[in-house]
Formats: structure tokens, C-alpha cells, sequence
């Protein structure tokens, strides 16, 4: 029996029974964790308002045993992210984040750059900032500190350094590919020019505090988004929450 | 029924036997009924009248039969219309937006709102991804469009969920040119202020009004 204290960002919380919420947990001292908030959707509940998900909790958790669902026996707000909850873009920008974080982490696997990164990633969202390039370089980042960096600077299949040939890139070995090495059936192939690549690179050599100075558009942009993309999907096996599905708002 | 009876449905260890098993399968998959509480109710509907038994399967067959959706707010109705959109007494000009016909009961029984209401069957999730096309969310433009609404409240559950529904809504039904206004957020009734929490606090602050 232990009682586990730690900070935490709530990644989802979903109804329970009759009057209780499950909640997965990103925490600072034990990676996704899950607790059970007995009576929360009651209407006098002390944990009411607390549980939504984006927010950062100081979280008190009560487990039996390491792989039983714990009871959450004190949670108190560090910040809600209130401006997450005002606008239909931010929130979906915020989905992806905590998303990309609940797909790609194990659970009790704490790691603190990808915590760091989450909240000081959903701290930085607002209506004015470039929402969708936001998310992707948050992806970026998370895939390169949880042992998913993209390969990029020679063949992912035979090591050859990437010469002056067109540059390949496979979302199934997660890296640059040379056009041989693209011929021989290793699936699904995106075209990358040298642009995408560097800024790809980049995104992910530059601390999160600089990265709103980053700049991506036309095709640069959609490469580097498709790349990474599926690149994630073929990781995580499942894709992410679309900022399509608000076109029509 | 004899004990005769009742031993030729149960096995050696007390679990029930051919049509008895099934009636208690068929319970099992019911909200919150377990195995064991799937027994009881088998074992009881065993041991009532048979008159009483079928009372119960009549009025399940009848529900089935009987009972569908309201064809211009999606509550639940015994006709086309339901109850609500048939009451002469109601103000046609609102109406009030929930995400389940079990909130509209509950609002009912208040008697807080006298218009119209409209059920969405779901709310909006950017974590899910539900979009308006999941939801009932055009019927409700469509019948905005129609003309005659003034206002539209709001009503959904002050979730995440419910707040990205309640901002669609508003963008979508403002240009429309009728009100849309969201329930208040607040401390419950008969509560100590000290025992809330936050985010509960913040949202009763920024919706105060004016006394006197």
C-alpha cells in the first residue's frame, strides 16, 4: 500500500458509475497514473471543478498495490488553464498535447522533459498563437525525449549519409530513407525536401522557450506535417484530435 | 413454486440453469447490474406471480413499441410530438439546450424553464473527437432558421465537453440573430464558499450580479 504525492497534468477524466470520474494523470514523480474520484459528479463534491482535463494538480493518489487503480484522496489545483476552455482551437491544440503525451508514455513511466514540456507547452497556447504549428513542434519535442527521434541525418535502412538525392521519408522506420533504399517495399515513402528536414532539426534542437519564433509555411509546412504525422500514427497506432472538425465555427 | 422446481434450474453450486441462465444473461447487460445481482432479479422474477412477470415484460414491449424520439426537440415522445412541444402553455420563443433527455427530466421537475427545450444526444469533445456532425446540433440550427426563437439557453454540463459545445452554439446561432446565454456557474445552494474548489470559485466571481 503506498499513498503517492506528486504534481500532475490531467490527460482525460471519464465518467464512472453513477456518480464517479476516472482520471489518467501525466505526474512529475510517476508518469501516467490513473485514480478514481469516488462521488466527483456529485453536486457538493470537493473535486468537482478540479478534474477537467489541462489542468496541473497537486495530486495525493492511494494505490494498493502499483498496478491498481488508486483512489484520489486530495487534489488541488496549481493552474486550470482557464484560456484553454474559451476557444474551440485552443482546446483542440491542448487535445492534441495531452494526447500525443497519453498515447506515447508508459504507464508509471515518469519522464521529466516530456512533463516540463507538457505544461509549459499548454501555458503557452492562446487564441493568437499558430495553433496547428504549436501542436506539431510539441510533437516534435515529445517524440525526441521519449526515444522517438526522427533519423534524419543519414538512411534509416542502409546508413548511407543523404547525398544530393531527394530525400524519402518513412513514418514505419521513423526516418530518412535514400531512393535505393525507398524502392525496396518498406511501405509508405513521403517526399521531404532538404528545407523540411532542417527545420525538423531545428525544431527539435531549439529549447521550448524559443520555439514560438519558429516559422513554418507552404510546402515546408506540409511536409513536415505529414512526415510527423504519420510518423506518430505509426508509433502510437492511433491518430489525433483534427483542427478540420471546427472549420465550420 | 416447489423446491422441486427450483432445483431443477440451478446447478450443484446454486448457479441457474438453461432458461433461467439466459433470462439472467439477458439482466447482466444492463446498466450497473452485476452477475450476482442479475441472479437475484432472475431467482425473484422466478418466484412472483406470473401475472406480475409479464406485467414487467409488457411494459418493456410497450416502451420498445410505443416510445421514440421527438421529431422537432429529439425528447423522448409517445407520438411524433413529445409532451413538452404538445403543451399549449409554453413559450415558443426559447429554448433551453441540454445533452441528455435525463437533464431535461431534471430541469422539468425544477419547473425553472417554461419554453421548449432541445436534446443533443452527446456533447462536443475536441479530446474525442465529436464534432457538430455527431451530435444533434443542426436540427437545432434548423429549427433556429425556421424563425419565431428569441433565445436559446445553453444548458450543457460544465465540463470541457460541455463548454466546447456551449462556444459552437454560441458562433453558430448568434448570426442568427436570436440570444444565446449559458446557464450560471456558481456555488450550490447551502454549501460553505471555503469547501469549493477553485475553478468553481473563479467561474461564481466572474458571474456575479447586481443586487437590490
Amino acid at each position: 500500500m503506498s499513498l503517492l504525492k506528486t504534481q500532475a497534468v490531467i490527460l482525460r477524466s471519464h465518467r464512472w458509475g453513477d456518480a464517479d470520474r476516472i482520471v489518467t494523470f501525466f505526474s512529475l514523480q510517476f508518469g501516467k497514473i490513473r485514480g478514481v474520484a469516488r462521488g466527483a459528479r456529485r453536486l457538493k463534491s470537493r473535486y468537482s471543478g478540479v478534474l477537467e482535463p489541462f489542468g496541473v494538480v497537486e495530486l495525493t493518489l492511494f494505490q494498493k498495490t502499483p498496478d491498481s487503480l488508486g483512489t484520489i484522496s486530495q487534489i488541488d489545483l496549481v493552474s486550470s488553464c482557464k484560456a484553454i476552455r474559451e476557444d474551440l482551437r485552443v482546446m483542440t491544440a491542448a487535445a492534441r498535447m495531452v494526447r500525443i503525451v497519453e498515447f506515447i508514455t508508459a504507464d508509471r513511466d515518469p519522464n521529466h522533459q516530456v512533463y516540463w514540456t507538457l505544461v509549459q507547452s499548454l501555458e503557452m497556447l492562446g487564441p493568437d498563437a499558430d495553433l496547428p504549428l504549436t501542436a506539431l513542434l510539441f510533437q516534435i519535442h515529445v517524440l525526441g525525449h521519449t526515444g522517438f527521434k526522427p533519423q534524419i541525418e543519414q538512411c534509416t535502412e542502409c546508413g548511407k549519409p543523404i547525398g544530393e538525392d531527394p530525400l524519402w521519408f518513412s513514418p514505419r522506420l521513423g526516418g530518412i530513407v535514400c531512393t535505393g533504399c525507398g524502392r525496396n517495399g518498406i511501405g509508405r515513402i513521403i517526399l521531404l525536401s532538404k528545407g523540411s528536414a532542417a527545420f525538423m532539426e531545428q525544431a527539435r534542437r531549439l529549447p521550448l522557450s524559443c520555439l514560438p519564433r519558429l516559422r513554418a509555411a507552404g510546402r515546408v509546412r506540409i511536409e513536415v506535417t505529414e512526415a510527423v504525422e504519420s510518423y506518430f500514427e505509426a508509433v502510437a497506432g492511433k491518430g489525433l484530435p483534427e483542427f478540420e472538425i471546427w472549420a465550420s465555427s | 413454486m416447489s423446491d422441486q422446481t427450483s432445483k431443477r434450474h440451478t446447478s450443484m453450486n446454486g448457479q441457474p440453469q438453461g432458461l433461467l441462465a439466459r433470462l439472467s444473461k439477458e439482466l447482466v447487460r444492463l446498466p450497473g447490474i452485476g452477475q450476482k445481482t442479475a441472479q437475484r432479479l432472475a431467482f425473484h422474477l422466478m418466484k412472483v406471480d406470473t401475472e406480475e412477470a409479464l406485467r414487467l415484460a409488457e411494459a418493456i414491449r410497450e416502451v420498445k413499441e410505443k416510445v421514440s424520439f421527438c421529431t422537432q426537440c429529439r425528447n423522448i415522445a409517445e407520438g411524433s410530438l413529445c409532451a413538452v412541444c404538445l403543451d399549449p402553455k409554453r413559450d415558443v420563443t426559447t429554448i433551453l439546450v441540454v445533452e441528455e433527455p435525463s437533464t431535461l427530466h431534471a430541469i422539468e421537475q425544477s419547473r425553472a424553464h417554461r419554453g421548449l427545450y432541445h436534446v443533443l444526444y452527446g456533447a462536443l469533445s475536441p479530446l474525442d473527437g465529436i464534432g457538430p456532425s455527431d451530435i444533434r446540433t443542426q436540427d437545432l440550427e434548423e429549427r433556429v432558421k425556421q424563425g419565431g426563437i428569441k433565445e436559446v439557453i445553453v444548458a450543457t454540463n460544465p465540463t470541457i465537453e460541455g463548454e466546447a459545445t456551449a462556444i459552437y452554439l454560441t458562433k453558430r446561432l448568434k448570426p442568427m440573430g436570436v440570444k444565446v446565454s449559458r446557464i450560471a456557474y456558481g456555488i450550490p445552494v447551502g454549501m460553505d464558499i471555503e469547501y469549493a474548489d477553485e475553478v468553481t470559485l473563479l467561474k461564481s466571481i466572474e458571474g456575479r450580479r447586481d443586487l437590490g
